[in-house]
């Protein structure tokens, strides 16, 4: 499908209900309909034309226009397309109907555009707060324009001091608390796992603990050649891909593209960050279920491969390549052989540890079948990266939404129809490889020429977008631009895959053993760290048993264990 | 049970020893490694490029007397990301291989340049073009909208 149709066909079904129109580049639509139509426009997008939700963005325009704009961002995977749906809502009243009872997907997004713009998202199943801290006072949202960065709000008072309404545990269950730290997890996050004896029934989660006001930041503070270098720190493994998004969004809001060669390189970074995430990820997944082997052998695997990135961009792991319009270190001819060199080496001994992966029958026993992420609930959540295709989606931005060089040497997608951890193990693995054979023809094929663009516009005009998808190790990255005045974006948003796959933790634990609930969240490498407590209540006596970080870890490796010596 | 023991030996004696004896012996990084910034204070011109394009802020001008620049570099703050290095038109400023920048006393992580800034009282100005601030521009330095290009 074309644009052109898309737009003809959805002026046929909602008539002057759609506002405008706007399709600043191929392939990006931005339709402006009533407030009125937004759930019905959204439930047709993803039903008659098969669009996947992405996210939410919310806009402060009062100054301008005197209203907030709602943007729900679609992708029309077949075809190349972003939809990008705006309701503008009054700036003195601000709701807007709920898009979350149609698109589950949606629930997050539409939360977090309660917390942060203070746009009622009315008719949410689920309209607690996601980010704002507990103690946080009502009636002030800050990502609104009038909130200045660095305000610190006013102190609460008790009646913001009321407890985090979680949700109550079904009856007949205990509950495990797990957090406010997660051993598995990054991020600080707070699990509440329901459980019946062994089984997990249910779980409630709240996050957030760590958020850092970026956008914030990006729309206040930063200029846009700064806001690269702060992207990067978005996370700690895929840094390239956030400043990388970026990068490739602004120029898309600024009218240009970076040259070839620069295009090519933000490609060979961004696979080279994919091949150390994957190792890094194997590494943990294997130290979680107890092969400490697998964790030793990856990470020393690894390492050259740090040590190469750190000689082509002067970090091991920062690269702080990007700026607007290009690169800021070239790949010259003398770096190929390193190049080659480590991922040649990669390559043989990820062969190897795939064969002995997929030969263990003990590795078997305790990933098919866990974690089940059917393939409909997967395409309902909308899940990203591995995590969706280990579920056989075939979803990849690289192919879908080629960016960088990936539309001059495609990449292959790889699923598996497994919707088990297995299945999103084995996906991980073979991208690896996949990777190696990416960058060894993109190094054939790298163009000369110059490596920052000279196309950069002296003025930028306020009022341009540009939206992009980068396929992080993870799943996708998106990050949407709103060009405005004083040399910097009037919004930038930013989506990281964990956001959408964490949506997806409760059906996928849902009737599994406390032990296998960290390789489950593994599975979907949802940002790792090892932390410090788990708190089990139980909720009939209300006593309290605290188990440490070791103590979490001692029974999924004892799964493990108690399968080996069958 | 002890055969799958054994395989997991054999790989890791394959394997041998990586391990670097760090920090008995020094590690050099590779390549164009961006450590600790070094200034040379000769050089500096006063233009203040760099603390305009620092992502962390961590270079801060003032201008005590009309003829008297100071800039701070405060590097407990620096993200190591080499914009200030790119941008200067004296390369003044080099990113050095220095890593081990661990220290007790927080002026090790300070260099504070004091620029004597004359002006030209017969013609108003003193370079012929291009001077060191129109080469800013070619670095990729962009002023704040609403002052003044240099």
């Amino acid at each position: 499908m074309t644009t052109a149709e898309l737009i003809r066909r959805l002026r046929e079904s909602f008539g002057p209900a759609i506002r405008s129109v706007a399709e600043p580049v191929a392939g990006k639509v931005r339709v402006a309909v009533a407030p009125e139509v937004v759930v019905r426009a959204a439930k047709a997008l993803t039903q008659e034309y098969d669009a996947r939700f992405l996210i939410t963005a919310g806009i402060d325009s009062r100054e301008e226009r005197g209203c907030f704009d709602v943007d729900h961002i679609f992708s029309l995977d077949n075809d190349n397309i972003f939809v990008i749906l705006r309701a503008s809502v009054p700036g003195d009243s601000p709701k807007v109907a709920a898009i979350t009872p149609e698109i589950p997907a949606a629930g997050w997004a539409e939360r977090e555009l309660q917390d942060l713009f203070g746009v009622k998202a009315e008719g949410h199943p689920d309209p607690r707060r996601l980010i704002l801290p507990d103690d946080w006072p009502d009636g002030v949202y800050p990502l609104r324009k009038d909130v200045k960065y660095g305000d610190w709000p006013p102190v609460g008072d008790e009646t913001t001091d009321a407890p985090y309404p979680f949700k109550q545990a079904p009856e007949g269950t205990s509950t495990v608390v797990v957090g406010p730290f997660f051993p598995v997890l990054e991020e600080p996050v707070q699990l509440r796992l329901f459980v019946d004896g062994e089984r997990v029934v249910d779980c409630d989660y709240r996050g957030f603990y760590n958020h850092r006001g970026i956008e914030k930041m990006g729309d206040s503070e930063l200029s846009y050649n700064e806001i690269p270098f702060i992207a990067e720190r978005i996370c700690g493994i895929c840094g390239f891909i956030h400043s990388s998004c970026y990068c490739e969004t602004a120029e898309e809001a600024m009218g240009f593209r970076a040259p070839r060669r620069a295009r090519y390189i933000r490609g060979i970074m961004l696979e080279l960050e994919r091949l150390e995430s994957h190792l890094l990820w194997t590494g943990i997944a294997g130290h979680i279920l107890g092969f400490d082997t697998v964790l030793m052998q990856t990470w020393r695997m690894r390492e050259p491969l740090m040590w190469l990135c750190e000689k082509i961009s002067g970090n091991r792991k920062t690269y702080g390549m990007n700026i607007v319009g290009g690169v800021r270190r070239d790949i010259p001819k003398e770096l190929h052989p390193d190049i080659l060199g480590v991922v040649d080496k990669i390559e043989q001994e990820w062969s190897q540890l795939v064969n002995a992966v997929e030969g263990d029958t003990t590795l078997r026993a305790r990933l098919v079948g866990v974690g089940m992420l059917p393939e409909a609930t997967a395409r309902a959540i909308a899940v990203v990266g591995p995590t969706a295709r280990g579920s056989d989606l075939h979803i990849d931005a690289r192919a879908d939404h080629p960016y960088a060089a990936y539309d001059e040497v495609p990449a292959k997608v790889i699923t598996h129809p497994g919707c088990d951890n297995w299945g999103r193990v084995l996906v991980r693995l073979l991208e690896t490889l996949e990777s190696v054979r990416w960058i060894r023809e993109a190094l054939k094929q790298m163009p000369d020429g110059p490596i920052l663009s000279d196309e950069i516009p002296e003025e930028i005009p306020s009022g341009q977008w540009g939206a992009c998808t980068i396929e992080a190790p993870r799943g996708e990255a998106i990050h949407y631009v709103l060009t405005g005045g004083d040399n910097r974006p009037a919004r930038w948003r930013v989506r990281a895959p964990t956001y959408a796959n964490l949506q997806a933790l409760p059906s996928m634990i849902k009737n599994e053993t406390i032990a296998d609930v960290p390789i489950t969240l593994g599975s979907m490498d949802p940002c790792f760290s090892c932390t410090e407590r788990v708190e089990v209540i139980n909720a009939r006596s209300g006593e309290s048993d605290v188990i440490n970080h070791e103590e979490l870890l001692a029974r999924s490796r004892a799964a493990t264990e108690r399968l080996r010596r069958r | 049970m002890i055969i799958s023991k054994l395989k997991e030996a054999l790989i890791c004696f394959k394997a041998g020893r990586v391990t670097l004896p760090y920090p008995f012996q020094p590690h050099e990084p590779e390549g164009d490694f961006r450590g600790q910034l070094v200034v040379d204070v000769e050089k500096c011109v006063g233009c203040g490029g760099c603390a305009e394009v620092c992502p962390p802020r961590c270079i801060e001008i003032s201008d005590p007397s009309h003829d008297k620049r100071v800039i701070e570099f405060f590097l407990e703050r620096c993200t190591y990301c080499a914009r200030c290095v790119e941008v200067c038109p004296e390369d003044a400023i080099t990113a050095s291989k220095e890593y081990e920048t661990a220290t007790n006393d927080r002026n090790d992580m300070h260099i504070r340049v004091e620029v004597f800034m004359s002006t030209c009282r017969r013609c108003g100005r003193c370079y012929e073009p291009p001077t060191p601030l129109d080469r800013l521009t070619v670095t990729g330095f962009r002023p704040p909208v609403g002052e003044e290009q240099p």
